[in-house]
């Protein structure tokens, strides 16, 4: 037993165990790496042709801000929002589905670091994906983002992160308890996400929409990394924002870590954690 | 409950340090990722550097036989490596305590003799092997001491040849002929007295020379057939239909359900 570590560093290095396995899964399909980047791609360009229809006289910013413009910061934050869920969700259903769940659960880990390490690879790839997208459809569709907007953007994406993982947290929580569930939540995602103004202006909603979207997390997300990449609004405006977003994702990630727990707790007392 | 001397309800992560877990599950490794990768993996989860964890991995892979399979993607392992490699991983950072769950289940007899001498050098070295298990008959001549629970609670604790004399019920299957032809109903009147409260004896199928015989506790197999054969009765074979470990189970097991 010698060369062990403990205590809270230790506990935190292991997380790079975590995205390393990761990193080495998600490069033995590679097939489905370049899918993901060719739908996302094959998104952008539909909205340009869309973007073709659409007088940007519609769109928030007097008449200067294009459509694809608009468009793809919110399939970036969309993309960011449905694809770190989908896979915050099947990363414990795949780690109970293989039988790994069990196996992890007895060595000295944490259920903290089991949930957080499951998921740390997609909470850096994820963000770095919407980053790497924007940047590339900006040249492609020369679509020009303001360059002192990027790091704030960023900051207002990183606040926006908990929100996701808590979010997740309580899916993986109810798949944990009902074996089931994945797809309620996947519904939840797709309307909050569709009332946030990502597609389309708010204008065009009903107008009980725009008040639902002022305190939707990810309405919040997207009109502020909307003001930032489209209109520069700077720093103050970001701080706002993000002064908006923290309470907001740091109560859903409570909630998530706690449903988590309990969802945990109740399966090793039953004895079907490894049950799928 | 303690652990190696750490009270598992005071400090759960400390007794699961001194704990190597054998599931009984098929499939509990990453598939895509090799038989090394995947030990490393949970080597680390113990807390140990990368280089540590590659290097007990190797170790414990060249010990279990899978030194040919060690880049090997694990999805590719056949079921019995496996279950070496669920040893492997079990046995990774030595400890004190491994607990085994039907670690022979669905393998071949050679596959499960591999298995067991590993676990028996393993006890030799001083691990204490708990070894959970419902294929009763390879606990003889291998297990120190045998615990048998029925829906939770222990029903009986002791030596396998303790468990062994619980077994009363003893049924043996046989292969009877008279001399020149086989037993008719006369012939198997006079064996049953020849019997006597010693025993019971019933056909068994349909070709007329199996027999099961029941003994009672106080009867002496030997005798019983010798007392068969002086009513002119053959006696072409016998088999005992369970061990008398399965026997024991039984009874120590279903008396409540």
């Amino acid at each position: 037993m010698t060369g062990t570590r403990s205590g809270a560093l230790a506990e935190t290095l292991k997380l790079g165990a975590f995205f390393r396995r990761d990193l080495l899964v998600r490069l033995s399909y590679r097939g489905a790496i370049v899918s993901d980047w060719i739908n996302l791609f094959a998104q952008a360009l539909v909205f340009s042709f869309v973007s073709k229809l659409v007088h940007p006289i519609h769109i928030n910013g007097g008449g200067r801000t294009s459509y694809i413009a608009f468009v793809t910061v919110g399939i970036a934050v969309a993309g960011f929002m449905a694809v770190g869920l989908a896979r915050l969700v099947s990363a414990i259903q795949q780690e109970q589905s293989l039988g790994t769940l069990e196996s992890l659960m007895v060595t000295p880990t944490t259920a903290s670091v089991v949930l957080l390490g499951s998921v740390i690879y997609d909470l850096i790839y994820v963000p770095f994906r919407t980053v790497i997208f924007l940047i590339i459809v900006s040249i492609v569709f020369n679509v020009s983002f303001a360059a002192n907007g990027y790091i704030p953007a960023l900051l207002i994406l990183a606040a926006f992160i908990p929100f996701v993982w808590g979010l997740g947290s309580i899916a993986s929580a109810g798949v944990l308890t009902f074996r089931r569930g994945s797809g309620a939540i996947g519904f939840l995602a797709f309307a909050l996400t569709f009332t946030s103004g990502a597609y389309f202006p708010l204008a065009l909603f009903p107008s009980w929409v725009a008040p639902l979207a002022s305190i939707n997390p990810i309405g919040i997300a997207i009109s502020g990394m909307r003001a930032q990449l489209i209109g520069g609004a700077g720093w103050h405006d970001a701080l706002v924002t993000i002064a908006k977003l923290v309470p907001l994702s740091g109560i859903t990630l409570l909630l998530g870590l706690y449903a988590f727990r309990l969802a945990m707790r109740r399966e090793r007392r039953l004895g079907t954690l490894g049950l799928y | 409950m303690s652990v190696a001397g750490i009270d598992v309800g005071q400090d759960p992560m400390a007794a699961r340090r001194h704990i190597g877990f054998f599931p009984s599950a098929d499939r509990t490794f990453y598939n895509r990722l090799s038989g090394l990768e995947n030990l490393a993996f949970f080597g680390r989860m113990y807390g140990i550097r990368r280089q540590e964890a590659l290097a007990r991995a190797r170790k414990r892979l060249v010990d279990v036989g899978l030194s040919d399979a060690v880049d090997q993607r694990v999805g590719l392992y056949s079921h019995g490596m496996q279950k070496r490699l669920s040893m492997a991983r079990a046995l990774l950072m030595d400890p004190p305590v491994l607990v085994i769950d039907e670690a022979t289940d669905g393998l071949d007899p050679e596959g499960a003799r591999r298995v067991q001498d590993l676990t028996r050098s393993i006890a030799a070295n001083g691990t204490a092997v708990i070894w959970t298990t419902q294929r009763l008959d390879e606990i003889r001549g291998f297990a120190d001491a045998v615990t048998v629970l029925d829906q939770g609670r222990t029903t009986f604790q002791g030596t396998v040849e303790d468990l062994m004399l619980k077994s009363s019920a003893r049924g043996y299957l046989l292969r009877l002929r008279t001399a020149d032809a086989t037993l008719d109903d006369d012939a198997l009147r006079r064996a049953a007295a020849a019997l006597g409260d010693r025993g019971k004896l019933a056909r068994v199928g349909t070709d007329r020379e199996h027999f099961r015989l029941d003994l009672a506790e106080h009867a002496v197999l030997g005798e019983v057939l010798a007392d068969l054969s002086a009513t002119g009765v053959v006696v072409l074979d016998c088999a005992q239909q369970r061990s008398e470990l399965e026997e024991s189970f039984l009874r120590l097991t279903t008396a409540r359900t």
